[in-house]
């Protein structure tokens, strides 16, 4: 007697988990699924078996194929969100576990959020850009420049925080020249080649400003600084001869 | 210069065992997955999900179809809905099969000689 009631529990939440299918899906295989699902459970309880075991693997399975069926009918643009949105899950998991792992690493959860939406924002970015054009140099110069830009905006923040010297918002000004470059190039590859340039020159110019003019703070060996600020001179470079190689490919 | 025909993609261990399980006749969604089971001698264990998912791929790729609901006089109550292999699906499982023979000639010539 238990075991019916169980049953009929069960297959009650069956049918209320096979509406998360697509509904043409569910119209065309919902009534099947439900009759499977019933016959399987008889099959157990005409064995004298439990039923929970079976409906936690059905109820499982079903979710999974649940989950696959409504991505196939996603559009390319929803599985690009999708994809982007999980990836920038798994990127923010690195400061999750880290803040729980490091000594005074206490991020209060506005700043996870902004992180979130920085990696959201940056991966997004890179997938609508990028999939405009085939050409592997195109795609590799703008995974070059995001990231080089993620990570000086990113290293302008946590220096600012520390410091709290305003000159280093001349680096806001080096990634405002990268942004206004590509919407002056409007993505062609040779202008955005030129954007790239002078968002490497800007960078140098915005690394002698900060030498002469903060004399406020306790500043490392300048050869240092000069290194890490070469670097990502040399990446936003690369990524400008990486788009002029696509623009030479006859690509726009 | 005629064209080459491609060569047809391996099936996924689903729509093989789907596929064999109606190569004997019609059967609705529980006899498919217990033909299966007996056909691995119970090491392939197919839940619904995988069972209709795989089927309405089937179907749209015209393997198999729909044939008719009726009550299944082994198991009383309600009418449930047959599926039977198409031609097509017929031609797709025997040339399945003949790929799987063709990898276990290699396999076991290749074993044969040690190696």
């Amino acid at each position: 007697m238990a075991a019916k009631v169980a049953g009929r529990r069960y297959r009650a939440w069956y049918a209320m988990l096979l509406r998360r299918y697509p509904r043409p899906f569910h119209e065309r295989f919902g009534e099947g699924m439900e009759q499977t699902f019933h016959d399987l459970c008889r099959e157990r309880r005409d064995a004298g078996q439990g039923l929970f075991g079976l409906a936690l693997w059905v109820f499982f399975e079903t979710l999974a194929g649940i989950v696959r069926e409504n991505t196939n009918q996603m559009s390319q643009m929803q599985k690009t969100v999708l994809r982007v949105a999980l990836v920038a899950l798994g990127l923010l998991m690195v400061p999750i576990v880290a803040s729980r792992l490091v000594p005074g690493w206490n991020w209060p959860v506005g700043a996870f959020v902004f992180t979130y939406v920085l990696f959201f924002g940056t991966g997004m970015a890179y997938a609508l850009i990028a999939r405009k054009m085939g050409a592997w140099s195109y795609k590799a110069a703008v995974g070059l420049a995001l990231a080089g830009g993620f990570v000086m905006g990113w290293a302008t923040m946590v220096h600012m925080s520390e410091t709290e010297n305003p000159v280093n918002l001349v680096y806001f000004g080096v990634l405002a020249v990268g942004a206004v470059g590509a919407g002056l190039a409007r993505l062609e590859a040779r202008r955005m080649a030129w954007a790239m340039y002078a968002m490497a020159a800007a960078l140098a110019v915005a690394f002698v400003i900060t030498q002469v003019l903060a004399t406020d703070t306790p500043a490392g060996p300048v050869w240092s600084a000069g290194a890490m600020h070469g670097g990502f001179v040399a990446l936003f470079a690369a990524a400008g001869l990486l788009f002029r190689r696509a623009s030479l490919a006859g690509l726009k | 210069m005629a064209k080459k025909e491609a060569a047809p993609a391996p099936l996924t261990p689903a729509v093989l065992h789907i596929l064999l399980a109606l190569s004997t006749g019609e059967r609705h969604g529980y006899g498919i997955m217990k033909q299966v089971e007996a056909d691995s001698q119970g090491k392939v264990r197919m839940g619904p999900g995988t069972l209709y998912g795989s089927i309405g791929r089937m179907m749209e790729a015209g393997l198999v179809r729909e044939c008719d609901k009726r009550v299944d006089p082994e198991m009383d109550d309600a009418r449930r809905i047959y599926y039977e292999l198409t031609s097509v699906g017929r031609a797709a499982l025997e040339a399945e099969l003949k790929r799987y023979r063709g990898v276990v000639a290699v396999a076991e010539g290749r074993l044969a000689y040690g190696g």
